[in-house]
Parts: C-alpha cells; structure tokens; sequence
C-alpha cells in the first residue's frame, strides 16, 4: 500500500507527463498545418483567332524557415536557397517567344496582364537589403539564375544591363532592380530545369502534357517563375507556363451550312499529342479548367439558350465537374469557368478535355483602354527618333464621367540602353495630330539619364488623356553611340536592341472573382485572378542598327604596316650593303666578262665551263654610279625620316 | 546568329552529348557549349528538334537537355576559363569544370577550324598555341588525369600539334592539308545534318552499352580513311597507357565498380573509435585491426571515386 505523498506526488507526475504529451501533439498539428504544399492546374481557352491559350500554373509553397528547418520534401531546394542567401523578397522572371497579340487575344484580364510578357528574358527582384548592397547582390542573383536555368542571365549584371526604377513599374522604396534582355533565345533548355522544380517533374501529373515540341511551335509561349518571401508567410513559388497553340485539326477550314467558317474543334490530344492520365500523386490538388469568355457568354446568350456545358454554339468533350461563373461588379456573369478535377482520372481512363463547336461564331475579348505600339523613325546611323504610339481602343471608362475631367492615366516605362542617348528635352506630345504642350499631358515624370558606358537611361512618366482622345503621339530624339571594338556582338550588323517599355493604366482593375465552392480550399489559379492587377501591355522591342567598324581593319593595318616596314628595311639594306654591278666589275677586271652577253655567260657557268679570260674593260668612270648611289642613299632616308614622324605624330 | 552552316555541329555536339548521357556521364559532369539557337531557330522547320539523321528518327534535342553555355557566351575567353577554371567568384557550379588529379576528361570540338586555329563565332579564333598553354596550365593545377581531345573540323590535327602536357590523347578528323566533309544532306531540312568523322563515331557507339569494353583502339582503328574522305590523325605519344588496355568508357561513359563484400561497412566505426577508450583486455588487438581494416577499405574506395570521376567537355 503506497503512502499518500507519494501517491499524490505520482498523480502530479502522471498529469505532468499528460500536458507535455498533449503540448507536443498540439505542435505537431500545428506544425502539420504550416506544411509544404503543391497544386497544379491548367487553363484552356479557345481564342477568337481561331488559337488555343493553354497555361499551366504549378504553386509550391513552404511555411517559414524557423518551423520547417532545412528540410523540404516538396518545395525545391533550389529556391529557398536562393532566397535566403539572397535575401529576396520577391522576384519574378520570365522566359518569353513571341509576341501577345493583344488586338486578338485581349488586354483587359488577368491572364494578359500578368502573363503577356516581353520577348526574351525579364527579370526584377525585390531584396530585403541595405540598398548600399543591393547591387552587388544583384549581380550574384543573375550569375546564379543563370546556372540555374541555362540561360545568358549573367549579361544583366553589369550596370548598363538593369535599372531601379522608383514608380513607373512597381512602388518600392529603392530596393527594386529591373533587367531586361530582348535577344534571349528559349529552348528545351531552359525548360528542362524549370520542370525539375517541380515535384513530380515532367513524369505525372499535368506537366507530363508538355511535348515540347508543340510547345515551341507555338505562336506564344512565356514561362514564368514568381515568389514571394516573407517571415510570416514562408515561400511561395508560383510557376507558370503560358502557350498559344493552333491546334492541329483535319475540321478547322469546315464551312458550316450557314456559310460562316466555324472555328476548330479541339482537344487536349490536339494541342499536346497526349491525353492527361491522372495527377501528380504528392499535389493537394489537381484541376484543369476551360474558360469560355465574355464574348462567347453574350453570343450564348443571345442565341437564347443557358451557358451550359452543352448548348447551341459549342459543346465540352467531358462534362465537367463544376461551372463557375465570373460576377463582376454589376453582377453579371461574364466569363465563366468550367472545371475538372484530375483526381477523378487515371491512366484507364485519361482526361481529355475538348470543345467542339456547331455553330460558326465570332468573339472579341476586351481590350485594354490604349493599344500601345512604340516605332522608330528617322534613318542614317547619327541620330533617330523613338515613337510611341496610343491608339483608343473604344473601351468606355467605366466611371461615366462626360464632363471634361474626365480623363484615362498612363504610367510609361522605358530603359534605354546607353549607346541611344535619348534626349528628354526633345519630348513632344501630339493629340490626335495637334501639338500639346508637355505639362498638359505629362502629369509626373522621373528620369534617369545615361551615361556612357555606366547607366542606361530610365524613363518613368505619367500621363493624363482626356477621354475622347483617338490617337496620341510621343517622340523622343535620339543620338546613335559608339561602342569600343570589343564591346559589339559578334553579329554586330544585325542591330542593337531596346527593351520594351511598359504601358500600364492605373486606373483599370483586370481582376475577376469566381464564387468559391469550397471555402477551406482556394484555386491558386483563381486567387491569382482575384489579386489586384492594373492593366498592362508591353510595347514592341525596337531593334536600333549602330554604326559598327569594318572588322576586318586590325587585320589590314597590321597587313599594311608590315608591308611598308618590309620595304623600308629591304630598301634601306638594299641601298646600304649592295653594289649593284660589283659583281661584274670584279669579273670584268679579272678580265673574264668578254663581250658576251650576260645570258649566256650564266648558262656557261652553270654549264661549268672554264671562261677564257680576256681583256678587261673597266673603262666605266667610276664617279657617275658613286653619285647615283649617294642620292639613292638620300632619298630613302629622307623617306623613312618622313615615315618616323608621320607615324610618331 | 543565324548561320545555317552550323547545324552540322549542333548536330554533332548533340549527338555526342547524348551518346554520353547514355553511357552514365550525368548532366553535373557535362559542360555543353552551344555556340547558335538551332532547335528553337524560327528558320527550324522542326521546332525544339535536332536531327544528325534525314531519317528523323531520333530527336537529339529530347526533352533533357542542359546547356552550359550558349550564344554570346561560347567565347573563347570562357573557354579558357572552364578549362583552367579562373572564373570569377560568382560563376555558378553548373558553369565551371570541377575536375581533380583523378578525373578522365573527354573534350570534344567541332566547327570550322584551319592550321591551327578552330573559329569561334565568326569573329575569333582559337589557336593550337592557347589549348596548348591552358592544357599545360591545367596538368599544373592537377585538373586531369586523362585528357581525351576529340576534333572534328577542317585540318583538326593541327590543333593539337603544340601539345606537350603527359596524359593527354587526341584525335583529330583530318591532317593538315585535308578537309573533314559532313556526311549527308538532309533535304527537308535543307542542310547537312552530321559531319563524317562524328557520324562514323556513333556508329562505333551505338553498338555499345555502359559495361562493354571496347578500347580506344578499336575505336581508333574504326575509322576508315575511305569512308571519311580524310585521315583520322590520333595522337599517342603523350599518353603511357597501351590503348588496348583503355575501354572507351574511361572516357566517354562513368561506370562505378562495384565490389560486391558480405562484410559490414566499418569505416565510421573507425573513425568513432579514437574518441572511444579502448577497452580493457584483450579487445585492444580487435580494435586496432578494426581499425586498419576500415581505414584501408575507405582509402580504397575514395581512390575509385576519384579515379572514376569523368567530366566530358563538349563544345561547338
């Protein structure tokens, strides 16, 4: 029988033992809360161009480093690594080929805004850093980028390459670096380590679509890597691939019975000679939508049936699994969204989405307010000019607002490389063909000129058109550099180019929301639309051809210079050392040389004979080839002096 | 660039990249330069495809394939730099040649090349003279056991006729005076598509797998001066090695040898023990067997991986 103290003291221990285990296990759910996770969807989109847009968006994310530790089991390691060596806090890069048609493939929603790219590589990344060490942790970033995705990234790190702007592409307090390469070629290369980010790979799931090359002959094709960084969030890495596609149909050119050529009917085995089977087994979820767009809605709509799955215009291969439909603020449905959820297939039974039209039908998708197209003008290799051109697309402000006030922000950026040396001072601005003055337009304007060799010039401007504007013209003028030999690519006569400015409206929103179905579980995808997102577009990338040197002139100098030396010294020895006839003077007063021509003399002696020796002749005055040779003398020192100086001076 | 004479060599470079993979070597040894964009080219009918065939059989492009250095960058500044690798410090892992005093080191190159000079990018030259110095640097900073250099262009023996470092093979697709020729002309694609000497190299390799033991000497004596329409010029006198003894994979594949023991693998035990007190009695004389026996069999296999480390260079 145990003393009651040590009964008691027992009871203590054992409650003890029972808060510490309850303790633990709290912690461990929590920690199981905060785990990595990783979701993969797919967006088709039949476009009115008669194309396919497929964009695949692939989210890992990892709770904050003090829970997890080192360790991670989904989340690349890569990544993180490079986010805490660097001390980034967000960053974005994006791999581009062609160009987004935005008069056909839209301007307004959130997927030309935020995965329209310009050509080649873009990269910007916002750092946690003093600003004194930014820079140089910049340049450590593109070397490192660069070896991770086999791309010429490391050409961003000198200071000509990138620019901090302050307002003009996002607001930051000057921790912001923006570097931008138009001539970057994307390949299989850069693809192949953007895949092995990802958990599974290109083996499972829904990366396992990408035959590559179909997505290289695309017409567009942009892939992007974003995260963002933060103590209380962890990492979040969005990775997304963005391909316009012209599906390889036999029925594309069939003529309905109405007369109208109805659009291509296709399917995911179209697009990718492959069918889904099945998703990526370590992904929380796995899900393909297809999204029928505005302007197919109101053609559904007017053609009097419901915007099922399954009406008069267009009908889906497999029926989805859910429909979600887009509200905007008038609570109207838009766009809406169909959706199929991966887990339900498998390789019995892959996935295959598809559409099929029955009837012929034109769309259009909502553009942003202004086309904007940027040209060159001016020829010659001294001096040109860069235009940029705002072209009104119609669009009605939604703020009905017919005063006079009424008018539509743009915020330009533009980095020019430093051998275009712009001048700012040279602005003007045309309002549907009139002259304005600047102040009239240009509401804030932040420049940062070049200088030669060191900075490339950074312009950032906010401009104010009234609303009834059509067209709107700027133009800066601008003086052609020059480059040191070594400093030009080795296909130097191709041209040089100038990165694309960006053209954003701030006063448009793109964002769409879908009802969610599931409020615990939110569509990366979807909150991706949702997010805040100003209207966007990039203009062209201009191509500036330089003057560039005769590369073939080291050669020639060195060519010519020896030559000139080698008659110099051959002429100067000649003239010192050799006696021109001495040879037949001595023969002569050995009395060999008879009358015979010099000919055969030589052809005697080869032949060996024995010359007679006859009379000598060396009757020839002596003084005359002595004078002619002092002034030979003469005349080649007095060159090469002339030479000596003119090559000194 | 977008010169379209160069598809041969892409087509070369990728070629003998792939044979490779095949044969073991993994991406982490490989350093590829690509001087010209073929597979993504707009001019390339094929996109993302690369074919050494008009049968278009085999994509050598595939799905996996990881460049190094590409377009401006293949210079021969960095050239020298991977081989001697003075880099600067933020060149990433991925870019420089990470060999030691055991690696078996195969460089290939191709493109179009003279008397002792092999072009690069149309606007620079490489001279017999300059490999010939960063391959001496290279024997100093004790980067390579085995050095196998691969030519395949115009008069390719001539670049390596100012080599003097030991251990180093070369071969070369033709003699002075001779031109190397591509070997067929794909006519969908509109260019040549594989040069000779690379094309008769493959076929040597695709009979083979990654433990087969074919030597250097068969594949140097493979080459038929008819077939190739010039002289496959090898180099030996700089390597002590018989090359009947040398299977082709020391070079141009990485097999591990594995020694298959019952026994267990002792060699942290080893190491633990000195912090350990030895034990009273008897157990001293186990112990320090224990020990030697560990300490040799780590040495030894240390010793393997070293000399079983191949890198491949392989550049156009």
């Amino acid at each position: 029988m145990m003393p009651p103290s040590t009964a008691r003291r027992l009871c203590f221990l054992s409650l003890l033992l029972l808060l510490l285990l309850l303790a633990a296990a709290a912690s461990a759910t929590a920690d199981a809360a905060a785990a990595e996770e990783f979701t993969e969807e797919l967006l088709l989109r039949p476009l009115p161009d008669r194309k396919a847009l497929a964009h695949f968006h692939f989210r890992s994310s990892a709770p904050p480093a003090s829970a997890a530790g080192r360790h991670h089991h989904l989340f690349p390691k890569a990544i993180s690594q490079l986010v805490q060596k660097f001390h980034i806090s967000e960053l974005e890069l994006s791999f581009t080929q062609g160009r987004w048609n935005y008069e056909q493939w839209g301007g307004y929603d959130p997927m030309s805004t935020n995965n329209a790219k310009p050509p080649g590589v873009e990269l910007w990344a916002i750092f946690d850093l003093p600003l004194a060490e930014i820079d140089a942790t910049w340049k450590n970033l593109t070397h490192t980028l660069s070896g991770l995705f086999c791309a010429s990234i490391n050409f961003l790190e000198s200071s000509t390459a990138f620019s901090a702007p302050r307002w003009g592409f996002k607001l930051n307090e000057g921790n912001l670096r923006y570097g931008a390469l138009p001539r970057e070629a994307v390949c299989t290369e850069n693809l192949t380590p953007w895949l092995k980010l990802l958990p599974c790979r290109d083996k499972a799931g829904i990366a396992s679509l990408l035959y590559r090359p179909s997505v290289y002959k695309g017409y567009y094709h942009s892939q992007k890597l974003k995260l963002k960084s933060s103590q209380s969030l962890g990492i979040i890495l969005d990775q997304t691939l963005t391909v316009v596609l012209q599906p390889n149909t036999v029925s594309g050119k069939q003529l309905h019975s109405t007369g109208g050529q109805l659009q291509p009917s296709w399917s995911m085995e179209h697009l990718f000679s492959k069918k889904l089977s099945g998703k990526c087994l370590v992904s929380k979820s796995s899900r393909v939508f297809v999204e029928i767009e505005k302007g197919i809605v109101d053609n559904v709509d007017k053609a009097g049936s419901d915007v099922s799955s399954n009406n008069d215009l267009f009908v889906l291969s497999t029926a989805p699994d859910r429909s979600l439909k887009e509200l905007d603020n008038l609570e109207v449905q838009s766009s809406s969204l169909y959706e199929y959820d991966v887990n339900n297939y498998n390789s019995d039974k892959p996935l295959n989405v598809g559409i099929t039209w029955k009837l012929p039908l034109i769309w259009s998708c909502t553009r942003a307010p202004y086309h904007a197209s940027r040209f060159l003008m001016g020829s010659g290799n001294e001096r040109g000019s860069i235009a940029m051109s705002f072209l009104s697309t119609g669009l009605d402000k939604q703020l009905v607002d017919s005063s006079n006030d009424c008018s539509i922000k743009a915020v330009v950026f533009q980095v020019v490389p430093w051998y275009v040396k712009v001048y700012y001072h040279s602005l003007e601005v045309f309002i549907d063909g009139n002259s304005k003055a600047i102040s009239e337009v240009v509401d804030k304007i932040h420049v940062t000129p070049s200088e030669d060799k060191l900075l490339p010039g950074t312009m950032e401007m906010l401009l104010k058109f009234p609303c009834s504007m059509q067209l709107a013209t700027l133009t800066l003028d601008f003086d052609k550099g020059f480059l040191h030999i070594d400093e030009y690519p080795p296909d130097a006569n191709q041209g040089f180019d100038i990165p694309s400015a960006l053209v954003s409206f701030p006063e448009f929103n793109s964002s769409r929301s879908y009802p969610e179905a599931d409020p615990l579980f939110v569509s990366p995808l979807l909150e991706n639309f949702k997010e805040d997102g100003v209207v966007k577009s990039y203009t062209e990338v201009l191509l500036v051809p330089l003057t560039t040197p005769d590369f073939s002139m080291p050669y020639n100098v060195i060519t010519f210079t020896c030559t000139v030396l080698a008659l110099y010294f051959g002429s100067l020895l000649n003239a010192l050392r050799r006696r021109i006839g001495e040879e037949e003077r001595g023969l002569k007063k050995a009395g060999i040389l008879n009358k015979r021509g010099l000919i055969p003399l030589l052809i005697a002696k080869l032949r060996g004979q024995k010359v007679d020796p006859s009379e000598s002749e060396s009757t020839s005055p002596a003084s005359l080839p002595r004078s002619k040779l002092l002034l030979k003398v003469v005349f080649v020192a007095v060159v090469a002096i002339v030479f000596h100086y003119l090559s000194n001076s | 660039m977008i010169c379209r004479f160069n598809y041969r060599h892409m087509a070369n470079t990728l070629s003998l990249y792939r044979t490779v993979k095949r044969l073991g070597i993994p991406d982490e040894r490989i350093i590829l330069m690509l001087a010209d964009d073929m597979a993504c080219n707009p001019r390339n009918n094929y996109p993302a495809q690369v074919f050494n065939n008009e049968n278009h059989q085999l994509n050598l492009y595939g799905d996996n394939v990881e460049v190094d250095y590409r377009g401006y960058e293949v210079t021969v500044e960095n050239f020298l730099r991977v081989l001697t690798g003075r880099h600067e410090s933020a060149v990433p892992r991925s870019k420089r040649l990470l060999s030691d005093e055991g690696s078996h080191i195969l460089l290939y190159m191709t493109g179009h090349g003279g008397d002792e000079f092999l072009k690069f990018q149309d606007n620079e030259e490489l001279q017999s003279h300059d490999l010939a110095d960063a391959v001496k640097q290279m024997k100093e900073k004790h980067r390579f056991k085995e050095l196998l250099i691969m030519v395949d262009t115009c008069q390719a023996a001539t670049l390596f006729s100012q080599l003097q470092s030991p251990g180093v093979l070369a071969i070369g697709s033709s003699m002075k005076g001779e031109n190397s020729y591509s070997h067929h002309l794909d006519s969908d694609i509109g260019v040549s598509v594989v040069d000779r000497f690379t094309f008769h190299t493959l076929a040597f390799f695709e009979k083979l797998n990654m433990y087969s033991n074919a030597s250097l000497n068969s594949l140097f004596n493979s080459y038929d001066p008819s077939m190739l329409l010039s002289t496959a010029y090898y180099r030996m006198d700089l390597y002590k090695r018989a090359l009947n003894e040398v299977p082709v994979t020391n070079f141009f594949g990485s097999v591990m040898k594995t020694i298959h023991t019952d026994s267990a693998y002792t060699g942290f035990l080893a190491a633990h023990d000195a912090e350990l007190p030895l034990s009273v009695g008897n157990n001293i004389l186990d112990h320090v067997m224990l020990q030697n026996e560990a300490s040799a069999r780590r040495s030894n296999i240390e010793e393997m991986n070293v000399s079983f480390s191949k890198f491949c260079i392989s550049f156009i």
